[in-house]
């Protein structure tokens, strides 16, 4: 592996909300401080992928960066801003830069308008600290809806994030996305969730109420079903793996360890 | 400005779990001068030789290892065979034979099957080694590592015990997706224990890594089914959020309106 690849591997799978931190530790690893810039189609790959959120200047407003909004050359979109903007992946910066007015076009501009509504009225009941996203697609057959919500707790070790994208097809009412969720806890140690959950809907209708209502159902589902799966991990290959104590529900006599007889006292009292 | 070596580990520390084995590789070939320190503090999963005399399992780490050869606990050979490799003075020795009797014993109790293998080595003012247990099921894997010294002193020992679990669980269904849960703790204990022999140590050191392990599995169980679980909740909410927090107003105005 080649150190570009090397490196890029290292930025590509750094935890939410890590970035920074995992820039910096390469940087001390190579004794150089000048690996921003040939690490940015790393950090760009990372960010688009993260749905990173940078602020645009002189407000408030953070806006999410992706694949689905892109106009190259590092200039991205936003629709509920009307507005374009550059993004220098290189700098880890919050900003963005250069914002200039930016008018959709596209034969789905009020269904796009609709859903950023729904989809941010959705993104209020369930998400804490969440943005979201709504594109057509470059062809304009279809619209991309993303959510992204994020949850730093550096202080307690411990960062996450979920994120989900679907593309909605007007033409045929469908829905198809993943749902993604990261999460990373590392007191005394390093702990890692990461999931990926396809999603393929039908929409009981054409309006954007329908969309986010075959969305909701979707992410209601899924986390009902994270839920369990913990129960299921926990109950089944982490108990099979390591009894709490010997089917004797005692501890072991370690002064009397030699007494016991393998495959009689023991495997005789197994299930 | 901290050490190259602490970065290094941070890196570990922040980089997902389960590719601890190829970082470790990458961040070697970028930095060559902090191979020595990080294959001796970095943790990854057992690897598994099977003994040529013997015919049994035993598991590999850093500390068995002499060149591209691991020595067997069963035998005291070396796979694959190299002249003039390392092994403890015949005293320690007899300890690690009755160690590995006793946790093979542990091993059979706790995990009901998987593998284990302990080696002891020289110092200078007593000994020291490590216990490594292996299992892996179906969804999931188990990886124990204790590595400890012992000083002797008058009749007890002074004992420094450092544990790393490194515990993956995974789940892949339509249903429910892809779902991989995976990662290692480390936790570390220092006693004083009575020695009247040198089988007393092999009993202490069980004693200490029996209830090590204990503590580890529950805060493990904690770790990957509670906080994990936790956070998920954090990020999103199944009820909706305006309800919740209709149902905490209304809660606070009872509360304030009976403290009046």
């Amino acid at each position: 592996m080649s150190r570009t690849e090397a490196l890029s591997s290292f930025i590509e799978s750094a935890p939410p909300g890590e970035l920074n931190d995992v820039t910096k530790a390469i940087k001390n690893i190579l004794g150089e401080d000048s690996v921003q810039s040939e690490l940015e189609p790393a950090f760009q790959k990372h960010n688009e992928e993260q749905f990173s959120l940078v602020k645009l200047p002189g407000s408030n407003d953070s806006v999410i960066v992706s694949s689905y909004n892109s106009l190259g050359e590092r200039r991205y979109y936003d629709t509920e801003n009307n507005s374009s903007f550059a993004y220098d992946h290189a700098s880890l910066g919050e900003e963005a830069s250069d914002v200039r007015s930016y008018t959709l076009e596209s034969n789905h501009e009020d269904l796009v308008k609709g859903l950023l509504k729904t989809l941010r009225s959705h993104g209020t009941e369930h998400y804490p600290e969440y943005n979201i996203g709504v594109y057509p697609t470059n062809d304009d057959s279809q619209i991309a809806l993303l959510t992204v919500a994020s949850k730093y707790s550096p202080a307690n070790y411990w960062n996450g994030r979920w994120r989900s994208s679907y593309l909605y097809t007007p033409s045929s009412s469908t829905l198809t996305g993943t749902i993604s969720v990261d999460v990373h806890y590392y007191e005394d140690g390093n702990v890692r969730l990461l999931t990926t959950k396809k999603v393929n809907a039908k929409v009981g209708g054409g309006s954007s109420a329908d969309v986010v209502k075959a969305i909701a159902q979707a992410e209601r589902a899924y986390q009902e079903d994270l839920n369990k799966a913990f129960g299921g991990l926990a109950e089944g290959a982490f108990k099979s793996l390591r009894r709490q104590l010997p089917i004797t529900r005692q501890k072991i006599e370690w002064e009397k360890i030699s007494g016991y007889r393998l495959g009689q006292d023991i495997g005789g009292g197994r299930r | 400005m901290a050490e190259p070596i602490d970065s290094a580990l941070d890196l570990l520390r922040r980089l997902n779990p389960k590719d601890v084995k190829k970082n470790v590789d990458n961040i070697i070939e970028l930095n060559p001068s902090l191979e020595e320190e990080l294959l001796e503090s970095v943790d990854i999963p057992l690897s598994v030789k099977r003994c040529s005399s013997t015919k049994r399992d035993f598991l590999c780490c850093d500390y068995n290892r002499d060149g591209d050869s691991w020595r067997s606990p069963w035998s005291n050979n070396f796979e694959p065979p190299i002249e003039e490799g390392i092994t403890p003075s015949e005293r320690i020795r007899k300890m690690e034979i009755k160690a590995n009797e006793a946790f093979d014993v542990y091993r059979e109790l706790y995990f009901e099957g998987g593998i284990s293998s302990v080696y002891l080595w020289d110092m200078d003012d007593g000994f020291a080694g490590c216990v490594l247990l292996k299992k892996s099921v179906k969804g999931g894997s188990w990886d124990s590592i204790h590595v400890f010294d012992a000083q002797d002193r008058a009749r007890t020992a002074h004992y420094k015990l450092t544990s790393t679990v490194i515990l993956s669980l995974g789940t892949e269904s339509e249903a429910l997706g892809g779902l991989d849960l995976s990662g290692n703790m480390v936790r570390q204990i220092e006693q004083d224990m009575a020695v009247e022999d040198d089988g007393s140590h092999v009993a202490n050191i069980g004693k200490m890594v029996e209830d090590m392990e204990l503590k580890m599995r529950n805060l493990l169980q904690e770790v990957y089914f509670g906080k994990a679980k936790d956070v998920v909740g954090d990020l999103r909410s199944i009820p909706p959020l305006s309800q919740t927090n209709r149902d905490r107003q209304t809660q606070r105005e009872m509360i304030s309106s009976m403290s009046k």
